[in-house]
């Protein structure tokens, strides 16, 4: 009995002393509040690599490239303009030489400063690696070289690719030449690059299987040369298993940014559950182009007529409406997106263009000898060939499978046999890119400083056994394969240049429609005021950035939204 | 004994090389290239493409001849290396298991475990009476026929989000890194509360009715007849009933833990929590050979292991077995 | 005579069936949904993908289920879903009972190396985690149906009635009948079908309405998780949708939860209905 009572209480005591213990060691690793700055909507799997050079959606940490690694410029969007940013000021002094003079006082992470040896290091990388996404620019470019001064002189050949080249000023990250000059080739090129270091406002902090860390880089060089100082101490980035679950944080207000496709988030908006960018439709910015490749290899599709009356008989009223309730914004026949609006060429549209017009659809087929000669409702081809077609988009991505109903539905009322179907997603990508398809969705025309991006994607040449970048429906055209090669040779001062180079794609885009540009998916965001205030929202005397934290995104406004974050009071 | 074990010992290695091969094979018979999958998803701007193709494809070593490949990966396997995955490049797919089945463990060990034992109490005490039978059991039969995504995102919804009670995402709080405190552990566990507490309710019903299924065949052996007619009290009739109830309950144990490593699939998705099912789900939607293989061969051994213990346990336990042995 | 035997057992079985509340119980409740999933259709003129109505409509009279965030028609989608729910029930439920019968018979009444390879083949079914199979399946089906999910429901869910119904065969096997009828010189195929498989039809009965229940479960499972028929409505893709598209969280609970309850009435009936069986075959057990 009584050694019984003995191990009680010494057990009691031991309880005791490891509840002092381990209370002694809360300190410290528990955030605040105020100071931490929740997001998600960017992250989809657990971070696996910080390497800047690993194509975004593959690198998960999303805030490797814009929060840790940045580039030569950043590009705004919503004004249209390129930032300089390492760059104090980059300009053409010839046709073929591009001088760029870097800023004063750069550092890294790690104390070192940022010269302009780590620039001509991180091009030539790409000279010496073909691997790397941005190899291609040195099909014309010759030598870059440190000409002192903190000056990086781009040498190129006759004919460069300036649109490229400028859309590449943005897209590059800087790494620094001490860190990387001694790694192999597999290293730079598909390596992890565990604890990265860069020049960023922020730095990797921790991460685990479902959240990424970022904590503020006190030493940042923009602290002092251009005044921003990011609000947040910590950005805790969250990987929700699905957009149901982050629904309901986002409802508890648990998460401050949310970048996920929400249903419904009409409503929380107008109930003011969550704020968004517009008050009201389409409450979101535009930031990429959903375009309906069509197969013009196989037959109705290879018929312009056909593909017109197609572009006619879809109903992006009910797409916008029904399917996405709202959230987002019917696009312009040229697929061009707001942003770059200037260079949709208003007569051509006029001209050429089309809108939901059943009738109109239904005139056309029958002008181009489409009828239904056996009456079961929907059109045979003029040789007397029976049409049935599909329109296809991965399971599970419920938004496009929404989409792609109203689709479906709506050809067939106008006549046109197009049934929606939905295989897996690797099934779906093998018949893209082999083009096995019928008509399909995609959506890489994203937000960018040049219209050529966009149809450098819809035109992509030469028409190969695979398509793994564009033109998925292999329109093979010639005349519209040179025009965007000479568009992508325009300097982009040349906006006149560049604006009359887009008038003709687009007269002969519009003409032949080889794919239907529908509906613009939106830069989903929604915030809460909870702990943090001053988000990006449309009006005069708020600001106006990019409200998001998507890869590839950071240098498009996303750091400037976290330098203009308040905390509420 | 030995002929028994030796004989069960050879059928289970004919089972394990019989089944990582099917395993090695399935990815390789799908179509569709998990190279050219990874580069989509990376929406590359340009030409890249292309060289990027050749590049991963002879990292990967996919451009050998299938024999080679195959006889690479029982190499690779003697060496505890699965490979590369391409969804989650540039992980050891070793290294993703490692990482997360721990979460899955910790999820599901206490929730089978402690459902077996509360299940097996319930169903031994409800085959007692016919009145108890009559009404506790039908709940533990709604139980296990309720559908779980539909019981845990009930759970996840009102407990999380209209009460409050509980959070509906993640292992630990977000607000903080792991490390050694007394908040750290209240955050894991009022996290795990919820998932825990599904699995639970759900596990728990089978587990009852398949107690008091046998306890009731047990009760009306023979032998139960006869230790009554002898004037043995009913306590320790339902004793020795409970021994040869608990039997084939102990198999079910064995089997439901030997699954363990397969994660818990529904419960990562509808509570947002980390694992390996939810990646197992994702590599498949992704085509991701190597995670998939890995996984599955995980699962394969784990799910063998149990099986070759539970032979093995039934010879210790069950000398019925024993017997069974000398006959053919 | 055997026939007369047969007969006298039959309507013993009959009379108890009758009697037997579990059994009356759970067998009215999967009778309505069956009615339901036959005439459902009639009932309502909307089809289940159409948009109809009004966004997120709560229940009515004029929407019974109410509609979903796109306006289509709850009860129309619910009363299809219980059909689909049904088809693979008993289409993959048979099919497993079927494949399991076969292998378990084989297994229990052969014995010796063919025991034992079937053994191993049931391990390797067991192991093999279905997912690896669904893989192929979808990736070479870029379109799947109903009758390919209940296919492959009913192959891979057939390991756990073949150990049972081994165990079952093995126990009988050692019977004195048995031995009579080997002895007096039957084929081992016949002996199984008219010896030892009359007195294993209650088994068999309850196990086919386990594997019935075990099929819709699995079915929901997969259909929620996106692996389930790419074309069509059951209630699993009814409940798939609905929490993609955040029917709680924004409050249109009448799209989540009757599926849901139904399957768990269904399956629930249908265990019900078996511990009545087991007492209308066991006299043992009855209450009378």
């Amino acid at each position: 009995m009584w050694s019984r009572s003995k191990r009680v209480i010494s057990m009691l005591v031991l309880l005791l002393l490891s509840v002092g213990v381990l209370g002694a060691l809360a300190v410290g690793q528990v955030y605040e509040r105020s100071e931490t700055l929740y997001v998600g909507g960017a992250a989809w799997g657990p971070a696996s690599t910080w390497n800047p050079f690993q194509p975004g959606s593959l690198a998960n940490t999303t805030g490797t490239l814009g929060l840790v690694y940045e580039t030569l410029f950043n590009y705004d969007p919503l004004t249209n303009t390129m930032i300089p940013w390492l760059a104090e000021s980059g300009e053409w002094v010839g046709d073929n030489v591009y001088e760029v003079t870097l800023r004063e006082g750069l550092t890294w992470s790690d104390g070192a400063p940022l010269t302009a040896e780590d620039v001509v290091f991180t091009m030539n990388l790409a000279n010496q690696y073909e691997a790397l996404w941005f190899a291609p620019m040195w099909e014309y470019l010759v030598n870059v070289i440190n000409i002192g001064d903190l000056i990086v002189q781009f040498n190129f050949t006759d004919e460069p690719l300036y649109q490229e080249f400028d859309n590449n000023l943005y897209n590059i990250p800087i790494v620094p030449k001490h860190l990387w000059e001694d790694r192999t080739e597999e290293d730079i090129t598909i390596g992890a690059n565990e604890n990265p270091v860069g020049s960023g406002a922020y730095l990797y902090d921790t991460h685990g299987a479902d959240r990424n860390v970022w904590l503020r880089n006190e030493n940042w060089w923009a602290i002092d040369a251009l005044g921003l100082y990011p609000a947040p101490k910590r950005i805790v980035d969250i990987r929700f298993s699905s957009n149901n679950v982050a629904l309901g944080s986002v409802i508890m207000g648990d998460l401050d940014l949310s970048n996920h496709f929400l249903p419904g988030v009409a409503g929380l908006s107008d109930n003011n559950v969550v704020k968004t960018y517009f008050d009201g439709a389409p409450y979101m910015l535009s930031a990429n182009t959903a375009v309906l490749f069509l197969n013009t290899t196989i037959a109705p599709m290879d018929d312009a007529a056909f593909r017109k009356a197609l572009a006619y008989a879809i109903n992006t009223d009910d797409i916008v409406n029904v399917a996405y309730a709202q959230l987002v914004a019917a696009a312009s026949p040229t697929g061009l997106l707001p942003s770059l609006s200037d260079f949709a060429d208003e007569d051509v549209v006029a001209d050429l263009g089309w809108t939901y017009d059943p009738a109109m659809a239904a005139q056309i087929l029958a002008d181009a000898g489409y009828a239904d000669v056996n009456g079961d409702g929907y059109v045979e081809a003029p040789d007397g060939s029976a049409i049935a077609l599909e329109v296809t988009c991965p399971s599970g991505w419920t938004d496009w499978m929404a989409a792609i109903a109203v689709i479906s539905d709506s050809c067939k009322a106008a006549g046109i046999n197009v049934e929606d179907v939905t295989p897996d997603y690797g099934a779906w990508n093998t018949q893209l890119q082999t083009g096995t398809f019928n008509m399909t969705l995609n959506n890489w025309a994203a937000m960018s400083n040049t219209p050529w991006t966009l149809y450098n994607l819809l035109f992509r040449h030469p028409i190969q056994a695979q398509m793994q970048s564009g033109n998925f429906g292999r329109y093979d055209n010639q005349e519209i394969f040179d025009l965007v090669d000479a568009l992508a040779a325009i300097p982009t001062s040349d906006i006149a240049g560049m604006k009359a180079a887009c008038a003709d794609i687009q007269t002969v885009m519009l003409e032949e429609v080889p794919m239907i540009p529908l509906w613009y998916n939106g830069l989903w965001a929604q915030y809460s005021d909870a702990v943090w205030t001053n988000w990006p929202v449309d009006g005069d005397n708020t600001p106006s950035r990019l409200p998001t934290t998507w890869s590839g995104y950071w240098q498009l406004g996303g750091l400037m939204m976290l330098c203009e974050l308040e905390p509420a009071e | 004994m030995r002929r028994y074990f030796g004989r069960k010992l050879l059928i289970y290695l004919v089972t394990f090389f019989l089944a990582v091969t099917i395993d090695w094979l399935i990815p390789r018979l799908m179509p569709g290239d998990p190279i050219q999958n990874m580069l989509a998803r990376a929406a590359l701007n340009a030409n890249a493409a292309e060289t990027m193709y050749t590049y991963y494809t002879h990292a990967f070593r996919l451009d050998l001849p299938m024999w080679q490949q195959y006889l690479n990966f029982w190499n690779a396997l003697f060496h505890g290396d699965l490979g590369i995955s391409t969804y989650l490049f540039p992980t050891p797919v070793a290294d993703v298991i490692k990482d997360a089945v721990p979460y899955d463990i910790f999820l599901l060990l206490p929730a089978i475990l402690l459902s077996w034992w509360a299940g097996n109490k319930f169903g031994a005490y409800a085959a007692r009476t016919k009145r108890l039978d009559n009404t506790a059991l039908p709940i533990a039969y709604l139980l296990t026929a309720t559908p779980y995504m539909w019981l845990g995102i009930l759970l996840a919804w009102l407990f999380g989000i209209i009460l409050g009670w509980f959070p509906i995402a993640g292992a630990y709080s977000f607000q903080m890194a792991p490390h050694l405190s007394w908040a750290f552990i209240g955050s894991v566990l009022h996290h795990w509360f919820l998932p825990f507490a599904s699995l639970f309710i759900i596990f728990f019903g089978g587990w009852a009715i398949g107690m008091r299924n046998m306890i009731i065949y047990e009760l009306e052996a023979d032998y139960s007849h006869y230790l009554e007619a002898l004037g043995a009290p009913r306590k320790l009739i339902r004793k020795y009933a409970f021994r040869n109830a608990i039997l084939p309950q102990i198999t079910g144990l064995a089997l439901q833990l030997g699954v363990i490593v397969a994660g818990a699939l529904v419960t990562e998705v509808v509570f947002s929590y980390p694992g390996i099912g939810y990646l197992i789900l994702a590599a498949i939607q992704n085509q991701d050979y190597f995670l998939v293989q890995g996984c599955f061969l995980f699962i394969i051994m784990g799910v063998l292991l149990a099986n070759f213990l539970i032979d093995i346990a039934y010879v210790i336990v069950d000398p019925r077995t024993r017997r069974g042995m000398v006959g053919e | 005579m055997p026939e007369a035997k047969d007969r006298k057992k039959r309507n013993e079985f009959l009379y108890f069936a009758l009697r037997n509340n579990k059994l009356k119980i759970g067998a009215s409740i999967v009778l309505l949904f069956l009615v339901l999933a036959l005439v459902g259709t009639l009932l309502t003129d909307r089809a289940p993908e159409a948009f109809v109505g009004p966004l997120s409509a709560p229940p009515s009279a004029e929407y019974w289920f109410g509609t979903t965030c796109f306006g289509q028609d709850v009860f129309a989608q619910f009363v299809v879903g219980v059909r689909a729910t049904f088809i693979v029930g008993a289409l993959g439920g048979g099919l497993a009972t079927l494949i399991g019968m076969l292998v378990g018979f084989v297994a229990g009444y052969r014995g010796g190396m063919i025991d034992e390879s079937l053994n191993v083949l049931t391990n390797i079914v067991l192991v093999i985690p279905t997912f690896a199979l669904l893989l192929i399946i979808s990736a070479y089906f870029e379109v799947r149906g109903l009758i390919l999910e209940s296919v492959f429901i009913g192959v891979t869910a057939w390991p756990w009635a073949a150990r049972a119904i081994r165990s079952q065969t093995l126990s009988l096997r050692s019977r004195e009948f048995v031995d009579l009828a080997r002895m007096s010189g039957m084929k081992p195929l016949r002996i199984v079908f008219t010896e030892i498989a009359p007195n294993m039809m209650s088994y068999l009965v309850m196990a086919f309405i386990l594997e019935f229940g075990g099929a819709i479960l699995i079915a929901a499972t997969l259909d929620f998780i996106g692996l389930g028929p790419t074309t069509g409505f059951s209630l699993g893709i009814m409940m798939q949708y609905a929490v993609l598209w955040g029917a709680l969280p924004l409050g249109t609970w009448w799209w989540f939860v009757p599926p849901g309850a139904a399957i768990a009435a269904i399956v629930g009936a249908l265990y019900f209905m078996n511990v009545g069986l087991d007492e209308v075959f066991n006299p043992k057990l009855r209450e009378t």
